[in-house]
């Protein structure tokens, strides 16, 4: 038995294709150094007092970067929608018929209404402090789900959902073009913002509007996927 | 302290995931990769990232982990990597 080993062609050619690209990404890196690069998001910071929000990353996730929000939200729609169609299926009944746990039921009763209260919050208070609508509403969403599993005859209407759903999604779209019209961009800021009332809850002019509008439609997007997601086939 | 905090994590998100790639059943790897989150979690808020922290904890811990859960549900329960 000898202790020499052959090595595999691929494996010595890979290792020399990788070491070959790793000295080129330093080669680059050393040539720009950090004192070199232009900061962009420095510059977009700067703008940010200028609309009176507290919190920059609400700034530039709904307003210098509202039309990628706006794609996001269209994503998880079309995510939900290929969720409702590959579940449609006859033989499945609801989980919400059975009997569960009889702690879960009761922690449910207790602990929905403190979920629902502070997906709310962080909903309302996006542009004040962290969170924001895409955070809040999944909290609203995951309260839906523990009332479903814990089966106190709780079901949600699909219909109802999708009402708000698209009235939200049609919000966020006319309150763009009325921006478009009067400001001449997309999602402009068309309602008074000052700077004094920084802090304030009615601050930022559409930007809490646009986050609660998001949450409103995320939460009924996620909830419609968890109730998709929870029923079951009736032959298990 | 706050060194220390960042060290733990991060070995611990190491440790974690090693474990969870050489854990046979499904659904125990997706509750070992809630713990990698929550060591994220911990990452984000102590490099002062407070809006990332609450996204990885809600969207990435919470609902992902519930419905990739009931998705392993719906293939049909006791399936191994």
């Amino acid at each position: 038995m000898s202790l020499k080993r052959t090595i595999p062609m691929t494996t010595v050619s890979g290792f020399g294709v990788s070491a070959v690209f790793i000295l080129t990404i330093l080669n680059i890196l050393m040539q720009n150094m950090p004192s070199n690069i232009y900061r962009a998001g420095d510059e977009l910071l700067k703008l940010n007092a200028t609309d009176g929000v507290a919190n920059s990353v609400t700034t530039v996730v709904v307003y210098f970067r509202g039309f990628d929000t706006l794609g996001e939200i269209a994503v998880l729609f079309i995510a939900s929608l290929g969720i409702g169609l590959m579940l449609t299926n006859n033989n499945l009944n609801n989980i919400s018929q059975e009997n569960s746990n009889f702690m879960l039921q009761i922690g449910a009763k207790l602990l929905s209404p403190v979920i629902f209260i502070f997906g709310l919050y962080i909903m309302i208070y996006g542009h004040l402090s962290v969170g924001g609508g895409f955070q809040g509403g999944v909290i609203i969403a995951s309260g839906i789900l523990l009332l479903l599993i814990s089966s106190n005859g709780f079901h949600i209407s699909h219909k109802f959902v999708e009402i708000f759903e698209t009235l939200a999604g049609v919000s966020y779209v006319v309150i763009g073009l009325i921006g478009l019209i009067i400001l001449d961009s997309f999602l402009g800021n068309f309602l008074p913002y000052d700077i004094s009332k920084m802090g304030l809850l009615l601050s930022g002019g559409i930007i809490p509007i646009i986050y609660i509008i998001v949450g409103i439609k995320v939460g009924s997007e996620m909830s419609v996927i968890v109730d998709n997601m929870l029923k079951r086939n009736i032959d298990d | 302290m706050l060194g220390l905090v960042i060290l733990s994590s991060f070995i611990s998100i190491i440790l974690i995931a090693f474990k969870t790639i050489i854990e046979p059943k499904l659904s125990h790897t997706i509750v070992l990769s809630m713990g990698i989150g929550l060591n994220a979690v911990i990452l984000f808020v102590a490099f002062q990232a407070p809006d990332v922290a609450l996204t990885q904890a809600v969207i990435g811990i919470g609902i992902s982990s519930v419905i990739l859960l009931m998705g392993l549900k719906h293939l049909g329960g006791n399936y191994e990597s």
